[in-house]
């Protein structure tokens, strides 16, 4: 059962800022999958704003350094996009992957950021892409790196007044990169990920041109190893070298969250898959 | 012909539709909704319970405490130890202390929030070996709720005889039913003052008598019916809701509906027995199996429920389908301060199953053998006895159903870089342990000129109701179209027991044939079967007072001596063999269960699209007992924390019917429900082995432990 | 308390609503289609899947006010006593029900997968259902009954 709430349904965006603004004790409701199911559990608001039919705030579209999504697109609509399985393998695979077919047709790219949980699976692809998101409030709107928008788990940076509207992905630096997404449950399906891996890697006759890696549910927050991955830049492909930046990733990772009991699974786990997503 | 044909389920159709009335599709005018108020302490005196706030709220009707029962505050399968409404003491995190009503579940959910208990807290136990060593007593008869034997031979003979022997110890945890539907039950007073319950329920009958304890009223003021059901398990056969909502209807003489969510189910429901079994064979060079020492000990939780009847199958059974000379097991069920344990698929065999097999693959290992012949070699069949010296005289197919197997365990071929196949084996008696376990049932005819099939028998998706009318349609050598099926209900049934121990289509379908049997005599001493029509017999019937053909079968076993357990506890068993094929991601330590094959020793297939399902289910059941489920007490909420098997967890199945036929029962039959479940996980766990040389001991064999293990054999290398 | 309005199983149909309230209470409580169940009502189970413009979700976790103009499907919309949709026939034949508890949700899921994929893959049957949790029949005989039932539909058209 439900606490008590008002709600409102917004059909623009201006209209939705206005509910936002002018509204007490406020929650924007997207596709439900994640506030809902809070909210059963206790959480409560005045009011609630629907932004699931806000058109604008729907759907991919190109932009001048790439690409945008509208932050209310289902989990499903991106993983069965060809665009974005040209564009951002990445993140099509991990949209695939959540929870199940109804939460993949109900849930969205917008919610799951905001959500901001260390096992989300849309935020490792995104922050391999340096996804930028754009907070608009009546004020006006603003820029922001998703790697600064979470600023703790299930905690981000977003004003009380603010409504996500957009995710830009920037074009890559160069153009063929092997790019992936591996996530590790306890089930085969409808699961939250225990570890989950972004990956996108250009090399070129056996060096490391640019890896990106961004790895889920080990740290507070999903995170990239930006010294290895600089370390990596230019590096020769070679087991050696694998080994070693993975050695460093896995000690910055204890250095972030201390040592945790779970580590005890996680570290040779995830030793095992990047050195694995390095060797390609 | 009707045995042996795949007809369809008689509920299938309303099924596929959507249009079975399960207990909370039900809406009685005027209805109150209840809820149950409970602890929030493991053990504890409870000081004070103040439900003012509660009972000022708008639209609460009554708040009831275990001062308003009018008749016994004690329930219980096998002994009423447990309280309908806690008085005085708490023994577990979510034991019932108050039922509070109102107009809707909104208030009343409202209203629980505003209940006040003073507790004294009370030192909480919560594993049996803590129990075992405590001062502290969970009841006044001391923690230890169980303690039985099996001696067969003498061990410590059998053991100096054997050239080798292998020892280890297996864990198991708490797992829940997890049934779709959550228990659930309506309840009001009909015309006459009759108190009416229809609820999610594995037994009716049962239900009925303890209601009228709890009321002090005789059981013909009582009618229990069962609503459709989804889902059992073992975990509606204990009262669930049928008491609180009977108690609540008598003490405001209005409708009253009940519902647990889906997290009160997690925390109310009983568990399976986390089992704690040291395990210790001795075998001969030549792969024979001579002596078994076994110890098990058990976390019963707070109250009894099945506790008792765990404890003892789990002895008889410890040994698994293998003929053993000398046998020594103990069985000991502790109480702690954790969720009641239960009754659930398997009573305890499915964790000893996981123990016994286990141990004969290192038995192989250790001489070198094929982990088949050496089940082959010691495996039971007519003229073998039993743990408790049953000799075998009737079905007894297990070697069959290794035969079966045994062509693709030679074919075997491994795929994969981690590829294992794994063996599993069982036994299980059917119906209750060397108690009388009877069934009863009772045909008649109806004005319209039909035949009235009276079943108390209750269906919980297992399809018994379809083979029970296979069995009648046959005997009578009638159509479907010429009974009425009128099931369920106490008013217009006999007692068939529970549908539990896998009983229902052995003992309840040879009460049926029993009765069948009566009928066919009569319908032939009136013509029918010559040229006389249903309805004409039915006119002839109705002149002579419509004569009723009772069924009755009470299943020939002896209760087992109380110290040796030697005895014929059941009067016949089960066979199974699964082998099952999986792929190990040694990063992830995911464990892919790829196929299986399942070969079941079932009697007779009553219907053998049902028999399938049962075996597809309990392989399901036996994917999730070995690799994820995992109750744990106060971190499993509900099923965001508790993972059954999807779709996409499930292997390809390949199934295999013996039906080495079974004199007792109807057209030869046993029964299925439990044995499709038990051998699985320890196939798996097997194949795991197999696949990455590991064993485990303790299941689930999640992620994480799979990996653990995996990350310590390396490091075995290292050293 | 809002007045929604939307297609129920191809019928236009009016209900005020609650603002709190879910599709899953408006159609069991206020519309009697008792066939949506509820399981979990955190989106865990699938027991109360309904198709909103022919694609499953969790009718717990969706207000009522979503629903406003869409149309909204349960089980009563694949065929009736008279006429059995094809999965439904295939669920019968094949063996695919037990409790029954679970099927409304899961033929909705099968129905969907079948709109938009008419060949499907064993795997891609599996990923469909895989949000309908099934405890009686391991989802093999549904999974049989949904490609028995991608053949027939075939065949028909």
């Amino acid at each position: 059962m439900l606490p008590e709430f008002l709600s409102r349904t917004a059909k623009t965006k201006e209209e939705a800022l206005s509910y936002i603004t002018g509204l007490e004790d406020v929650k924007v409701l997207a596709g439900g999958t994640d506030l809902i199911v809070r909210m059963r559990k206790g959480e409560a608001y005045k009011h609630l704003v629907d932004v699931m039919e806000v058109p604008e705030m729907k759907g991919i579209s190109c932009d001048e350094e790439g690409f945008k999504i509208g932050a209310t697109t289902t989990h499903n609509r991106l993983s069965n996009s060809q665009f974005i399985k040209m564009n951002a393998r990445s993140l099509s695979l991990a949209c695939g992957l959540i929870g199940s077919p109804q939460i993949r047709n109900m849930g969205t790219i917008g919610g799951n950021l905001i959500n901001a949980s260390p096992a989300a699976d849309t935020i490792p692809p995104l922050l391999v892409h340096d996804a930028v998101l754009t907070l608009e409030s009546k004020g006006g709107e603003r820029k922001e790196e998703l790697e600064d928008f979470i600023i703790a788990p299930y905690k981000t940076s977003m004003k009380s007044d603010e409504l996500l509207t957009f995710i830009h992905i920037k074009r890559k630096r160069f153009k063929d990169y092997r790019e992936g997404y591996k996530r590790v449950t306890k089930r085969a399906a409808l699961a939250i990920s225990r570890l989950s891996v972004a990956w996108a890697i250009h090399e070129y006759e056996g060096l490391f041109h640019d890896v990106r890696l961004a790895i889920g549910s080990c740290t507070p927050m999903p995170f990239r190893p930006r010294i290895v991955e600089e370390f990596l830049k230019g590096n020769k492909k070679e087991e050696q070298i694998i080994i070693e930046s993975v050695k460093m990733i896995l000690e910055e990772i204890k250095r972030i969250t201390g040592d945790r009991p779970s580590f005890i699974y996680k570290i040779p786990v995830l030793k095992d898959l990047l050195e694995n997503i390095l060797r390609g | 012909m009707f045995i042996g044909r795949d007809i369809d389920r008689i509920d299938v159709l309303d099924k596929v539709l959507g249009k079975p009335i399960f207990a909370y599709d039900l809406k009685v005018e005027g209805m109150l909704f209840g809820c149950i108020y409970r602890s929030k302490r493991p053990h504890a005196l409870i000081k004070k319970i103040d439900i003012q706030d509660a009972l000022s709220l708008n639209g609460i009707v009554k708040v009831i405490t275990h001062a308003d029962i009018p008749g016994e505050n004690a329930f219980g399968a096998i002994k009423k130890d447990q309280f309908y409404l806690a008085g005085d003491k708490v023994r577990y995190i979510g034991e019932p202390i108050l039922i509070i009503l109102g107009e809707s579940e909104k208030i009343v959910r409202k209203a629980l929030n505003s209940i006040k208990v003073e507790y004294e807290d009370i030192e909480a136990i919560y594993d049996p070996f803590s129990s075992r060593d405590s001062t502290t007593l969970i009841h006044d008869t001391g923690n230890l709720l169980s303690y039985r034997t099996v001696i067969k031979g003498d061990f410590e003979q059998g053991f100096n005889e054997s050239d080798v022997v292998v020892e280890h110890t297996y864990k198991t945890t708490w797992l829940d039913h997890a049934f779709m539907e959550t228990e659930s039950g309506i309840g009001y007073m009909d015309e006459t003052g009759k108190i009416v319950i229809c609820s999610s329920t594995q037994n009716v009958h049962y239900k009925r008598k303890e209601i009228s304890k709890l009321l002090a009223l005789p059981e013909d003021r009582i009618r229990v019916i069962q609503a459709t059901t989804g889902g059992g398990f073992g975990g509606k056969l204990d009262m669930t809701v049928e008491g609180y909502i009977a108690l609540s209807v008598y003490l405001t003489k209005r409708p009253v509906v009940m519902r647990f969510t889906r997290e009160e189910s997690f925390l109310s429901n009983t568990k399976r027995h986390p089992l704690y079994i040291e395990y210790k064979t001795g075998a001969k060079k030549d792969g024979s199996i001579n002596a078994v020492k076994v110890n098990i000990i058990g976390d019963t939780g707070a109250y009894i429920s099945y506790g008792e009847t765990v404890c003892l199958r789990a002895a008889i059974h410890a040994t698994g389908p293998y003929e053993v000379p000398h046998v020594f097991v103990e069985s000991r069920m502790f109480y702690t301060n954790n969720h009641i344990s239960g009754a659930m698929r398997g009573f305890g065999i499915p964790q000893v199953a996981f123990a016994h097999e286990s141990q004969i693959d290192e038995v192989a290992l250790l001489l070198n053998m094929d982990p088949l012949e050496v089940r082959m070699k010691n495996g039971l069949r007519r003229g073998s006895l039993t743990a408790t010296s049953q000799l075998l005289t009737n079905s007894a197919g297990f070697l069959e159903t290794l035969k079966k197997i045994e062509p693709f365990w030679k074919a075997r071929k491994k795929q994969g870089l981690h590829t294992g196949f794994g063996l599993g084996c069982m036994y299980y008696g059917i119906g209750n342990t060397g108690v009388s376990n009877p069934s009863s049932c009772y045909l008649t005819f109806t004005d319209e000129g039909k035949i009235a099939f009276h079943s108390g028998v209750c269906e919980i998706g297992q399809g018994s109701d379809t083979a029970l009318l296979q069995i009648l349609l046959e005997t009578l050598n009638v159509e479907e179209r010429d009974v009425v099926l009128l099931r369920g209900d106490t008013d217009t049934s006999n007692d068939a027991g529970s549908s539990s121990a896998s009983r229902q289509t052995y003992v309840s379908g040879r009460a049926v044939y029993d009765a069948a049997l009566k009928m066919r005599k009569y319908l032939k001493s009136k013509g029918y079967y010559d040229c006389e029509t249903l309805r004409g017999v039915c006119l002839l019937a109705k002149e002579e007072g419509l004569p009723v053909f009772e069924g009755f079968f009470d299943p020939p076993t002896s209760p087992v001596d109380s110290k040796t357990s030697q005895g014929i506890p059941y009067a016949t068993y089960a066979f199974a063999t699964h082998m099952t094929e999986i792929d190990v991601d040694k990063a992830t330590g995911f464990c892919k269960v790829k196929k299986v094959h399942a070969s079941h020793d079932v009697g007779k297939a009553i219907n053998l699209k049902n028999v399938k399902g049962q075996i597809y289910g309990g392989i399901a059941m036996g994917v999730g007992l070995a690799l994820m489920e995992e109750f744990v007490p106060s971190k499993t909420e509900s099923f965001d924390s508790y993972y059954i098997p999807t779709s996409m967890d499930m292997p390809d199945v390949e199934i295999f019917i013996v039906e080495d036929e079974e004199p007792t029962g109807p057209f030869g039959a046993k029964g299925l429900g439990e044995p499709a479940l038990i051998p699985q996980a320890a196939s798996i766990v097997n194949a795991i082995k197999d696949a990455v040389g590991v064993r485990a001991f303790e299941l689930p064999c999640h992620i994480e432990r799979l990996k653990a293990l995996i990350e310590s054999e390396k490091d075995k290398w290292v050293e | 308390m809002v007045t929604i309005d939307f297609t129920l199983n191809g019928k236009r149909v009016t209900v005020d609503v609650n603002d709190n309230e879910t599709l899953l209470f408006t159609l069991r409580e206020k519309l009697s289609i008792k066939s949506v169940k509820e399981g979990c009502s955190i989106g865990e189970c699938g027991t109360c899947t309904v198709l909103i413009d022919d694609e499953t979700h969790y009718s717990c976790l969706t207000l009522s006010s979503k629903v406003t103009g869409r149309d909204v499907k349960t089980v009563e919309y694949l065929g009736n006593i008279i006429e059995l949709h094809p999965l439904q026939e295939a669920f019968i034949s094949c063996g695919a029900v037990q409790c029954g508890y679970c099927t409304p949700g899961m033929l909705l899921s099968a129905y969907s997968l079948l709109l938009k994929n008419k060949d499907p893959q064993d795997e891609e049957i599996k990923r469909a259902i895989s949000g309908n949790l099934c405890r009686c029949t391991g989802y093999i005989q549904i999974i049989e009954a949904i490609r028995y039932a991608a053949g027939i539909l075939k065949q028909n058209c």
